[in-house]
């Protein structure tokens, strides 16, 4: 029965193993491949204030999820970009990685949308340690 | 204001030493009431008016401010990226650019700024009179458009406004003011009063 259990816990760690990687990678940046620092994917600022500098692999576009990394390269956030429409219209979102184990708060807010991500959509934050907002805000 | 002008001429009458004193002061005069007259229209040829692209801190509005303008034929129109967490474009409605309805005059050639990062800018001169509608490329589903009206309905060639929705979204149509509100005022600023 035990050694049942644990194989069922081996199991679940194998499952979870793309988010665990997505940690390995990106304490400070800048992430392994196959992120990507989106300022040279689209045209917008290095740092984004509130986000922070991010970085993402383009192939889970629109979504993420995306890497933000304060100005000292420390991983702070990840963050999820979530058309609306398309959510409303039954697109769904399942067993995104993040970027650490580590979650103390979440912020979940509209935006109208930028380069790279053209509609209008949520940004879910999830911040992973208790200063990371402030450190992200400038 | 016409007025101070032939005030100011006359008071300093008595010391002038010669008619071609007179006449250099006469010519000033009838410029400066060209000017005003310039001003009172709008924007002058001389002058860059500024449209200004904006978002709240978060993103969740963004704007051209003000969203309706009245310049003068020949003036340069100038527009700078004021938002600190997004890239903006000013953008003319024109089929040559991404297959767009024409929303300019005819005689005018239409114009692409490019995404501009915070705190750049993008200036054009316009000259053909009438209504240019214009939009932001990554943000046209949010709203974010603006209408700048060059002359009067008065002038030669003016091309009023189109009023076919064409493919232009909801938010964008709904956002235009009218050319009347836009000469009345001589800018129109969008329902947030240009602050986030």
């Amino acid at each position: 029965m035990f050694r049942s259990i644990s194989s069922l816990l081996i199991s679940a760690a194998v499952v979870a193993l793309p988010a665990a990687a997505v940690a390995q990678a990106a304490d400070t940046a800048p992430p392994d491949a196959p992120f990507a620092k989106v300022s040279e994917l689209v045209t917008l600022p290095d740092f984004l204030p509130g986000l922070g500098t991010l970085y993402v692999d383009p192939a889970t576009l629109p979504a993420g999820p995306f890497l933000g990394y304060d100005r000292d390269g420390r991983l702070s956030a990840t963050i999820y970009m979530i058309p609306l429409e398309a959510l409303a219209g039954g697109t769904a979102h399942d067993d995104l990685g993040v970027g650490a184990q580590t979650v103390t708060s979440t912020d979940i807010y509209y935006n109208a949308g930028h380069p790279g991500v053209e509609v209008p959509h949520a940004h879910v934050v999830l911040y992973h340690d208790a200063d990371a907002k402030t450190r992200l805000a400038e | 204001m016409r007025m101070s002008c032939f005030t100011t001429m006359r008071m300093p009458r008595r010391g002038w030493p010669n008619d071609m004193d007179r006449r250099t002061v006469l010519t000033g005069c009838a410029a400066f009431a060209l000017a005003l007259a310039a001003a009172l229209r709008g924007v002058g040829a001389a002058q860059a008016a500024l449209i200004e692209m904006r978002g709240s801190p978060r993103g969740e509005r963004v704007w051209f401010a003000p969203i309706g303008l009245a310049v003068a034929p020949g003036a340069t129109v100038r527009f700078v990226n004021r938002d600190d967490g997004n890239s903006h474009t000013a953008t003319t409605y024109h089929p040559d650019i991404l297959d767009r309805p024409l929303r300019i005059p005819p005689a005018a050639e239409p114009w692409d700024s490019g995404l501009l990062l915070p705190g750049e800018e993008y200036s054009v001169t316009l000259t053909a009179p009438g209504v240019y509608d214009i939009y932001c490329q990554p943000h046209e589903m949010a709203g974010m458009i603006a209408r700048i009206v060059l002359g009067t309905p008065q002038d030669g060639g003016w091309q009023g406004p189109v009023t076919g929705k064409g493919d232009l979204p909801g938010p964008a149509l709904a956002m235009f003011p009218s050319v009347e509100r836009i000469l009345d005022a001589g800018a129109v600023m969008p329902e947030t009063g240009g602050q986030p």
